[in-house]
């Protein structure tokens, strides 16, 4: 273990790869001093594990119904945080829809700021009409408030699942594109880019790898903001019946049937709530002490 | 053989309707392997001419010719080998998240060259860098040690002419000396020809056989070295700046000193 | 008397890598003089002038066996003792007039504010003496750089209008670090050239801060050499050039001079130091 740490914070390291990684280590441990940011990852964390061993832990199937158990409130043996109108355990469902919020989250993130990022630095590094016209297509996307867009994406394209994460990101990359873009314009005119220029190096390299590294972390940041708008969208559309259809455990889908029953069996809806909530938490704290880790202007102290 | 031959250079910013004229009609011969410098106060357009050879001004007139043919624009890779430029501010001019390994192999990579590896290792010892700092960001090195890292990338492409802005103003002065020191050790070595700009007219003087001196874009003087070594300078412009330079007031005092 | 006396002054920054030192030990006085301190950079010279006047932030802490400014313990003063003291009695004049300035606000407007709310003068009292200080500072059409905004201003006459908004108050000590630093070589010789006069008119300590030897000497009574957070040489500028430390001596030979020999520069050694 001492080794390992000291051959991670090798001054001098002996290749690309060690040097990649003494950074990496380097950005943990900062991660590492800021407590909320570390309960974030902890929550993030268990939302994965949670998603990958659902099986295991899952007390219940998610999908059984057993109608002579409905509605039993929380703390009922066998069922921890009580049942559904169906009778479903709330527990085993919530713990079945970590993985639909979770696909739905991976599908959100590996396309919409990849989209953002690519539109924000062409328009950024080009400049002249190539920014007018890519930027007046942001504009356009973003004048449409986001969960009307999303409704009237999946109103076209049909309710489902894959058709709502479509819907999310073609809502979520104007603000990506917007960032990267304002990132490209300040790193453009600095002089390391005037120096690859000098080297001969034509625009798709410059762009790849030495504008976009320089968006990646404000775009990272903003991508673990997001997340939490992303789940509670997602939770949207599915409470309005457009996104997840059932009887596929979405926390949003859950909320929503549950709400015939708040005044009376309040955990039906609660119990998701509660989730939803601790999630989307977890991914803001992530979020701002990644902003510590991540952001160039703190890095380089 | 002259080797870089601006005539009449003009280069015009536009900006919100306005023109500046940052160079105006400025006439400049170097031959290979001279070492030519120009001197003036913030906004004489000095910086501006290396800028526009590179390409990164808009000229508005006159003609660059570098080795008897005009320029190219856009410059090409072409340019890339015979030209390179060594920038102000050693904490600007390197990419903050590549290490100095990607820095100095990336022009190779660019033009396809083979051997990098021996190459890079050659290039930082060039320069007087331990090749264990190969794989270090820029972060990891002193202020000294950057600019050697710029001027090790300018040289990876071998080329003929490096353009040196105020390469030494970001230092320290005594990091100036060794860096000034290599600067003339690698022209010598590999034959370089240096266009220089600098504000610091001692600097300027110690590294370069001719001067320009500018002032609003435009020549006030040219002139060579024993001529300002004697204060044989033929313009009141151009005295100002000598009488004014700072390793004038150290004279001043040892004169006066008992 | 000495008007300032500081015994083993330590600048401490606690940091994610551990204690920085940034000042670690450093005593001087000071007269009616001009005094200048010169150091490369991280030599702690900018530090001890902030830590005059006790503007350094946390995680910076200031230690020392004493400071006192004109008999008052400035060490131990209250923090508004010490902002009664600031700008009216030890004025400070920065690098980048740039950063000093309030953009927004005119140079007659931040010039008469502390006249008129500090010493309850008039508007036509404070105007009056705001041109005064303006004029003292040789900027020829007070009147006009009254009413423009900062960023009207070149660098030069930017950093006059600092000179002369610290002058206002008639401080007994002007620290100024790197003020000429940011200018043009000729622009340079005028602000250093009025500063001076300033000084010897008016009798004040000055502490001059600055990374260039040259400038320190032609311009100084008495310098003190820093290095690495400790004053390394204290001489008489009129001597500089029979400077004893190596250091000194190295910073000295390392600049190139106009018709200099052409040979290689020398190069300071470090391990000496």
């Amino acid at each position: 273990m001492t080794a390992l740490r000291a051959w991670l914070s090798d001054p001098n390291p002996a290749s690309r790869r060690q040097a990649r990684l003494g950074q990496a280590w380097l950005a943990w441990q900062r991660i590492q001093r800021n407590r909320l940011a570390m309960a974030g990852l902890i929550i993030v964390a268990i939302l994965l594990l949670v998603a990958a061993f659902a099986p295991l832990i899952a007390p219940h199937d998610p999908l059984t119904q057993d109608l002579t158990r409905r509605l039993l409130p929380p703390g009922t043996p066998g069922n921890l945080l009580g049942t559904d109108d169906f009778g479903r355990d709330i527990l085993s469902r919530i713990i079945y829809g970590a993985r639909i919020t979770l696909y739905i989250i991976a599908l959100v993130a590996v396309t919409a700021p990849v989209l953002g990022l690519l539109i924000g630095t062409v328009a950024g590094y080009f400049g002249g009409w190539i920014d007018a016209i890519l930027m007046r297509v942001t504009d356009i996307f973003l004048a449409f408030p986001r969960l009307i867009l999303a409704l009237a994406l999946v109103a076209v394209l049909g309710p489902g699942i894959e058709n709502a994460v479509l819907a999310i990101a073609l809502t979520a990359w104007p603000p990506y594109a917007r960032v990267a873009r304002a990132e490209t314009l300040t790193v453009r005119s600095s002089d390391y880019i005037a120096a690859i220029r000098l080297q001969g190096a034509g625009a798709p390299r410059i762009i790849a790898g030495h504008v976009v590294p320089m968006c990646l972390p404000s775009v990272i940041i903003r991508v673990t903001l997001d997340m939490a708008g992303v789940i509670l969208i997602a939770a949207g559309l599915g409470f309005l019946g457009l996104g997840v259809l059932p009887p596929t455990p979405e926390w949003g889908l859950m909320i929503s049937s549950g709400r015939k029953y708040l005044f009376e069996q309040w955990w039906v809806a609660t119990m998701p709530g509660l989730a939803i909530f601790i999630v989307s938490l977890g991914f803001n704290l992530l979020g701002d002490g990644l902003r510590d880790v991540l952001d160039p202007r703190s890095a380089s102290r | 053989m002259t080797l870089i031959e601006i005539e009449n250079l003009t280069v015009t910013f536009r900006s919100k309707g306005r023109e500046v004229r940052a160079v105006e009609g400025v006439s400049l011969s170097v031959g290979a392997r001279e070492s030519y410098g120009l001197v003036g106060e913030s906004g004489s357009g000095k910086s501006t001419i290396l800028r526009a050879i590179c390409g990164m001004a808009p000229v508005t007139g006159g003609t660059i010719r570098i080795g008897g043919q005009p320029l190219p624009t856009p410059r090409g890779r072409a340019f890339s080998t015979e030209v390179q430029m060594v920038f102000q501010d050693p904490y600007a001019s390197l990419h903050p998240r590549h290490t100095i390994d990607r820095t100095l192999s990336e022009p190779l990579a660019i033009h396809g060259m083979p051997d990098r590896d021996a190459r890079v290792v050659q290039a930082l010892t060039d320069v007087g860098l331990p090749p264990a700092f190969r794989f270090r960001y820029p972060h990891q090195l002193s202020g000294g040690q950057r600019q050697r890292v710029a001027i090790a990338r300018a040289l990876m492409l071998r080329p003929k002419i490096l353009l040196l802005d105020e390469p030494t103003s970001a230092l320290d002065a005594s990091v100036q000396a060794e860096v000034l020191n290599l600067l003339n050790r690698l022209r010598a070595e590999q034959g370089l020809t240096f266009l220089m700009v600098s504000h610091d007219l001692a600097v300027i003087d110690h590294m370069c056989d001719r001067i320009m001196v500018l002032q609003h874009g435009r020549t006030v003087e040219e002139i060579h070295r024993e001529d300002l070594a004697g204060a044989r300078m033929t313009t009141a412009y151009a005295r100002s700046l000598f009488d004014a330079s700072a390793d004038r007031m150290l004279g001043g005092t040892t004169e006066t000193a008992p | 008397m000495s008007l300032l006396e500081v015994r083993n002054l330590r600048v401490t920054f606690d940091t994610e890598t551990g204690l920085v030192q940034a000042v670690r030990g450093v005593s001087f006085s000071l007269g009616h003089e001009r005094l200048g301190i010169v150091g490369e950079s991280g030599s702690g010279k900018t530090m001890t002038g902030r830590a005059v006047l006790r503007l350094i932030r946390p995680p910076g802490r200031i230690e020392a066996d004493a400071m006192t400014f004109d008999g008052q313990d400035i060490l131990h003063a209250s923090e508004r003792e010490m902002r009664a003291l600031r700008g009216k009695r030890i004025g400070m004049v920065m690098q980048d007039p740039k950063y000093s300035l309030n953009p927004v606000m005119t140079v007659g407007r931040q010039l008469t504010e502390g006249l008129r709310l500090r010493d309850g003068l008039g508007r036509a009292d404070a105007t009056a003496k705001a041109i005064a200080a303006l004029e003292a500072v040789q900027i020829r059409d007070p009147g006009r750089v009254m009413d423009a905004y900062p960023h009207e201003l070149s660098g030069g006459m930017g950093q006059r209008v600092m000179i002369a908004m610290m002058l206002i108050p008639e401080p007994e000590l002007l620290i100024a670090d790197e003020p000429t630093s940011a200018l043009d070589v000729t622009v340079q010789a005028e602000v250093l050239s009025i500063l001076d006069r300033l000084v010897r008119d008016r009798g004040m300590g000055l502490i001059f801060i600055s990374h260039d030897l040259r400038l320190v000497a032609r311009f100084c009574d008495r310098v003190l050499v820093m290095h690495k957070g400790l004053v390394v040489e204290e001489i008489a500028a009129s001597r500089l050039l029979d400077a004893k430390h190596p250091y000194t001596k190295g910073l000295l030979n390392c600049l190139p001079r106009i018709g200099g020999p052409r040979g290689p520069l020398p190069v300071l050694d470090r391990a000496g130091i």
